[in-house]
């Protein structure tokens, strides 16, 4: 270990140098050599490096849960921040200033205190089921590993994964009556005699049981069934995941086998050639004991039935539908099982798709990540890891019913990637790039005899598991992404505030991957080792994909992370906090702005105005604040779809109400419908204004020159700061009012930004009748759709009930257009194609929502005209395929092509 | 494209038969070996296969009555429902054999003997399913959907069937017309429709003859006791269809036709010219309708036109065959949905759950380079129509719900 971290200390340029650090007094790194990084005793022995720090354990920041903006700690750095704003100097602002340890050690510990003295602790635990067994205690059980438990109780214990509970790991033949079927294993031991035990207290009870002379009580708890995995825990893991997790894998049917058919290479084997299963032991996974029958049709179907080699099974096995996909590496099969209920058939094949591009990007090849040695651990820990976010941890909880979530369409396909406003987008991508710049004269004057470590190829970016930016190539894209899905990176990051993280570990990227098979290559890249630095900080995660080699050092033998990159990542991100990214993302993925989606489908019904009406009369009815906000913006906006698009943002406010008079004052023909419409808008936007006078008269005489009084004030603000968002950010400015004057430049640019901000629509019509789109460029590997936690926040049972059915809609027309793009994808297929589906360009499907989801949601069953919406989907097939898949209400038919245009001109 | 349907026995694996349709080898015997082997080693693991996809194809293994595997491989494309096929093939079986004599297998040399006379009906449903025969003479196009032709003179040829059916002292009679249904007595719906399907095939089957009796067994009605179809040829592509008891001998039932049969000669020649329109001449469409295909759900009964049009537009478009076949692809992978119960049945609840059943869908389309289908439902009735692919998708909707309204308010309209 020593030798490799002096070697780093040597090579790191903040270390050789410490000129740089001078310029900013008081900047603490000029003491470097005494601050060694805090994830340093995390570097494993290969150089891999996995080290989180999830703020405040108790805190369960559950982003969807909470969408309102004052739970997201607001404004509580401002001092911090403006006392580094202040040093920033223009060039080199990332490097030099945000690296102070000492601001950022104050922020953290005011940090902490905030959220000791304001935290309720919000974990409630479920309900557990204990059982409660006695053992006799004059039986004495015998046991071969003289251990006191097993003699005492007729069960042998194991250690939880969080190093304390104790589970069940097996009974002694005797004992098994005593505890079965009430007692299973991998139950937790929670207490001996009503004393509460744990892996540190056991010796000592056990002792006062042996003193005892009553019967000892023992009493378990079942492991939940919505039991959630803890990420954090196996991602930080060195070793193979424990037990109890591999039984829990076991029982859900989750399966992974390797298997070598190539009989010389392997022959010797006991397993006859297989390489690698998991969960084990072997005789109990159901995959490695009917691995026979896959093999075999493996092998028949291209040679004797002429068709193409299987990619999927589904079986039944113990009454749970399994998919079992097949994937051939040469002579070598890798089968994956996945139940179908969380994981089903369209599912299962993107995600194999996925799991290979992970390993190949990960190991180089399928058969070196199975071949490589003492790599067991490694892909037990990492076929966990990919199990538990497939299919344990994204089982339903009870309050669903126990119904499956299942894998979302969107999730499957792509990098979910959300569109930002140009200021915004300019400002992250600014950010990224003087990363990837990595102009170290801004580090360095002694340039000469310093030679960087690493070049940053590219990188990209997470917020809440949604790609704000990508400096990537598509394919690398597509593996990093499967590499934070499939490794729970993402989910974590959504779920839980991350005080730190950095990963890192070697990769092999696909385009060097590639290039070996087609040698001789005049611009073939260079022969170097890659590298990928994943850093984490609150809700963002930035990967970032390093080259060591070429015009950079080579890097020899085991390489763990440079704290210096892992600084500049870190640092990158802090920049991102210092412009408030954090806080204006907040409020820009609960705004539904851009395009926005109508999240109260019931106001489309003729019903439904009704009740919006009633609604809007009563604007101190808090039940529905949320859907009111959200639906405030939707009618704001009635124009064309192509006006707006042109529409001046800065008075984007004022121009939706005139726009909206104006149509109640040029077509009376609309009057009727409209005229209630500005009402119910102007009492949802702030509860704080008394507006029912202007509800009132609102809807005839305003325009822009009568505007008076408290209405005007309001105006003027709005003009000023909030157009799109929603009154949260009233309540913002006002509190930052006092000290905002001092704010750093970036700071104001990008509140300007959320001036800028407007909600846009996509659709046609007079109303906003999109509920849910995907726009997917496959090739690319990224797609648009609205927030992931757009139904949390919408809160709607009929728009649960239209997003489900777009979902699994769009499952079946995705399936559909493929057969277009492999067509012209591949102009002389190998298999012949369906004539008929090649040339099929649009499927679209019309749903009725069933009476008793409407009168849910209020509307009644007497005058229930049926509620009808679109599924559609089409695909653009120049110059790469896009699919655009859109679910709106049957009422205003919508061009997909004119849609796409529309949304092409948000990105 | 190629489909391929093997028939072993379970327990000794001894291949029943092999049929073929398309352009791939025939299956050699190791190879069936293999698949079957496959199956049992899984079964014994406590594991059975259901399903199994390939690049553009599908492996499928089924075994019914606890005797019989059926293995299906279809590639190349073929939009089928594969499941649905097996299911119909084992009906085959059962209706030519009867149930008993499947689950017994006692003689299997003597069962491989006996199932060849349904070796025809079998490459009809094949057929079926391929799209290059379209333009053969007696095209089946859907495998569970029986094909009709509706025409005017339905109700008065339905008194002529009762009457004849009576004469005969049998249940059931149909009259059958280019091998499509054209009027049934008024208790052939007792018939469960797949059954109706098979008398179809059965009297397709027998093209030629111009009296035939043959022993049947009702695969739901009757699996062990046989029936006696009788078919008997009025004129050229006019057959009748009666199923009767031992009685009366065929001697007798050939008097009893012509004194049934020979009034309604011009009626049923007024009937055969309804075909190859298959609707009758009252309902009028607009000329954007390239082809249709109406289904009426409860019966199964189906009605293909690409004839809709009396000034004939030859030369122009897509040939017919083809009409047909975009309407019966559009069928079968998309409004196919529109109907959740023409979906096979599957007792194991487990099964079911693979299909993933997007409720409440009452319209769907396609827009293709070339044309447009749509397909809307109306009750009982279920309308996929092909467009050009000019035409706009409101005006299309439009169109189809008219044609839907014109379906059920047409006197001349009787299923």
């Amino acid at each position: 270990m020593n030798n490799y971290k002096s070697k780093v200390s040597y090579d790191s340029p903040c270390d050789s140098d410490n000129d740089w650090t001078n310029s900013s007094d008081d900047s603490k790194y000029s003491d470097s050599e005494s601050s060694v990084p805090e994830w340093d005793s995390d570097v494993g022995e290969d150089g891999e490096l996995v080290y989180i720090k999830i703020k405040n354990d108790n805190e369960m920041t559950d982003f969807t849960k909470t969408p309102l903006l004052e739970n997201c700690e607001t404004f509580k750095l401002r001092n911090n921040f403006k006392r580094s704003s202040t040093r920033r100097s223009t060039k080199g602002r990332i490097f030099k200033v945000l690296k102070s340890h000492k601001s950022k050690n104050t922020e953290s510990s005011t940090r902490k205190g905030d959220e000791g003295a304001s935290n309720v602790n919000r974990n409630v635990l479920p309900d557990e089921k204990l059982i409660i067994v006695q053992v006799s205690k004059s039986m004495i059980f015998s046991s071969e590993k003289n251990c006191q438990i097993e003699k005492l109780f007729g069960l042998s214990l194991e250690t939880h994964a969080d190093g304390k509970t104790l589970t069940v790991a097996e009974f002694l033949t005797e004992a098994r009556a005593i505890y079965t079927p009430k007692v299973q294993k991998g139950y937790y031991l929670q207490k001996i005699n009503g004393i509460e035990v744990n892996s540190y207290n056991i010796n000592n009870i056990l002792q006062r049981v042996i003193e005892d002379h009553n019967s000892p009580r023992l009493t378990f708890q079942v492991p939940t069934e919505s039991h959630k995995v803890d990420m954090e825990r196996l991602l930080k893991s060195k070793t193979a995941p424990d037990n109890s997790l591999t039984h829990l894998l076991k029982e859900s049917l989750c399966s992974v086998l390797y298997i070598c058919c190539n009989d010389i290479e392997y022959n010797s084997d006991d397993d006859k050639g297989v390489l690698y299963c998991y969960p084990r032991p072997f005789n109990q996974n159901f995959l490695y004991n009917t691995r026979g029958a896959y093999v075999t049709l493996n092998h028949l179907a291209p040679k004797s039935l002429g068709t193409s080699e299987p990619t999927t099974s589904t079986v039944l096995h113990n009454n749970t539908l399994i998919n079992v996909t097949y994937t051939s590496h040469y002579n070598d099969l890798l089968l994956v099982a996945f139940p179908n209920k969380e994981v089903d058939l369209f599912a299962a094949k993107k995600v194999i798709a996925d799991i290979v591009r992970l390993l190949e990007f990960l190991y180089g090849s399928l058969k070196s990540s199975f071949t490589k040695p003492n790599n067991v651990d490694k892909l037990d820990g990492l076929f966990a890891r990919v199990f538990v976010t497939l299919v344990i941890n994204s089982r339903g909880n009870k309050e669903d019913g126990g119904k499956n979530v299942g894998l979302y369409f969107e999730d499957m396909l792509a990098a979910h990637s959300v569109t930002l406003p140009l200021e915004v987008k300019v400002q992250v991508d600014d950010a990224i790039t003087e990363l990837e710049a990595a102009d170290y004269r801004e580090w360095t004057d002694d340039i000469e005899n310093f030679q960087r470590l690493y070049t940053v190829i590219g990188s990209c970016l997470y917020y809440n598991g949604h790609l704000l930016s990508s400096h990537l190539q598509d394919e690398d894209l597509k593996e990093i992404n499967a590499y934070l899905r499939l490794n729970g990176i993402l989910k974590l990051s959504t779920e839980k505030e991350l005080e730190k993280l950095v990963v890192w570990r070697e990769v092999f990227i696909n385009e060097h991957r590639k290039q070996n098979k087609n040698d001789g290559n005049e611009f073939r890249i260079s022969d170097g080792r890659w590298f990928l630095l994943t850093v984490g900080k609150g809700h963002f995660v930035l990967s970032t994909l390093m080259e060591a080699g070429g015009c950079t050092e080579d890097a020899v033998g085991v390489t763990p992370p440079s704290p210096f990159y892992v600084e500049e990542c870190e640092s990158c991100l802090e920049l991102l906090y210092d412009v408030g990214l954090n806080k204006y993302l907040v409020s820009w993925f609960n705004s539904n702005s851009q395009p926005q989606v109508e999240t109260s489908p019931e106001y489309l019904t003729k019903y439904g105005r009704k009740i919006r009406d009633i609604n809007s009369l009563k604007p101190d009815s808090t039940l529905k604040t949320s859907t009111l906000k959200l639906s405030k913006q939707t009618d704001k906006r009635r124009h064309n779809s192509s006006e707006q698009i042109n529409v001046g943002s800065s008075t984007s406010d004022m121009n939706s109400m005139n726009s909206l008079t104006n149509y109640g004052s040029h077509h009376s023909l609309y009057a009727q419908t409209y005229s209630t419409a500005p009402k119910y808008r102007h009492s949802s936007l702030d509860v704080s204004y008394s507006e029912d006078s202007n509800s009132l008269k609102s809807n005839s005489e305003v325009s822009e020159e009568r505007i008076q009084g408290r209405r005007a004030d309001r105006e003027q603000r709005n003009r000023r700061d909030s157009s799109g968002s929603d009154s949260d950010w009233d309540r913002l400015d006002r509190s930052r009012a006092s000290g905002s004057l001092d704010m750093s430049d970036i700071r104001k640019s990008l509140l300007n930004d959320i001036n800028h901000v407007t909600a846009k629509r996509i659709t046609a019509g007079e109303e906003n009748v999109l509920f849910h789109f995907v726009h997917l460029e496959s090739e690319r590997g990224v797609l648009i759709a609205p927030v992931k936690n757009i139904e949390v926040l919408a809160n709607n049972v009929l728009y649960s009930y239209i997003v489900k059915t777009f979902r699994s809609a769009c499952k079946q027309i995705h399936e559909l257009l493929q057969h277009s793009i492999r067509f012209k994808k591949n102009h002389a297929p190998s298999n012949p194609l369906n004539k008929i589906l090649v040339a099929v360009k649009e499927h679209g499907m019309l749903f009725q929502t069933p009476v008793d989801i409407l009168s849910q949601c209020g509307v009644s069953k007497k005058n229930c005209e049926p509620y009808l919406f679109w599924v559609v989907g089409r695909v653009f097939s120049e110059p790469e395929p896009r699919e655009l898949y859109l679910c709106y209400h049957e009422s205003v038919p919508q061009d997909l092509t004119e849609v796409a245009y529309l949304l092409s001109y948000l990105e | 494209m190629s489909v391929v349907v093997i028939a072993v026995a379970t327990e000794s694996g001894v291949p029943i038969f092999s049929r073929k349709r398309g352009n791939n080898e025939n299956v050699q015997f190791s190879t069936i070996a293999s698949l079957h082997g496959i199956n049992m080693f899984s079964k014994c693991h406590n594991l059975s296969m259901l399903n199994t996809q390939v690049d553009n194809g599908t492996i499928l293994w089924k075994e019914y009555c606890k005797s019989v595997t059926l293995i299906g491989v279809t590639t190349g494309g073929l939009e089928c429902d594969l499941e649905l096929l097996l299911s119909c093939v084992h009906d085959t079986m059962v209706f030519c054999i009867g149930k008993k004599e499947l689950e017994n297998l006692k003689n299997i040399d003597q069962i491989k003997r006996d199932l060849r006379q349904c070796y025809p009906i079998l490459d009809y449903l094949l057929e079926s399913l391929d799209p290059n025969t379209l333009s053969s003479p007696l095209p089946t196009l859907v495998l569970d959907l029986i094909q009709s032709i509706l025409c005017p003179q339905a109700q008065q040829l339905q008194q002529a069937l009762d009457n004849y059916a009576e004469s005969v002292t049998g249940r059931w009679a149909c009259l059958i017309i280019h091998g499509h249904l054209v009027a049934t007595s008024s208790d052939f719906y007792e018939l469960d429709p797949r059954e109706a399907r098979l008398m179809l095939l059965l009297a397709a089957a027998q093209d030629g003859a111009p009296l035939r009796d043959t022993p049947v067994y009702l695969p739901q009605m009757s699996p062990n006791v046989a029936f006696r179809a009788v078919t008997c040829k009025l004129l050229a592509d006019v057959y009748i269809l009666v199923v009767c008891g031992a009685t009366p001998a065929l001697s007798q039932i050939d008097e009893i036709v012509l004194q049934c049969w020979e009034s309604y000669a011009s009626i049923i020649k007024e009937a055969k010219l309804v075909h190859p329109r298959n609707f009758p001449m009252s309902l009028t469409f607009e000329p954007c309708v390239l082809g249709l295909l109406v289904i009426n759900i409860n019966k199964r009964r189906c009605v293909f036109s690409r004839h809709l049009h009396l000034s004939s537009q030859k030369g122009r478009g897509m040939s017919g065959a083809h009409r047909m076949d975009i309407l019966r692809t559009f069928y079968v992978t998309s409004a196919r949905d529109l109907a959740p119960e023409l979906k096979l049945k599957d007792g194991n609840h487990k099964v079911s759950e693979l299909n993933d059943e997007i409720g409440n869908m009452c319209e769907t389309y396609w827009c293709s380079e070339y044309h447009k289908c749509h397909a809307q439902r109306s009750g009982n009735i279920l309308c996929c129509a092909l467009y050009a692919s000019t035409v706009q998708l409101h005006t299309i909707r439009l169109i189809t719900s008219q044609i839907l309204q014109d379906l059920s308010t047409n006197k001349d309209v009787y299923w």
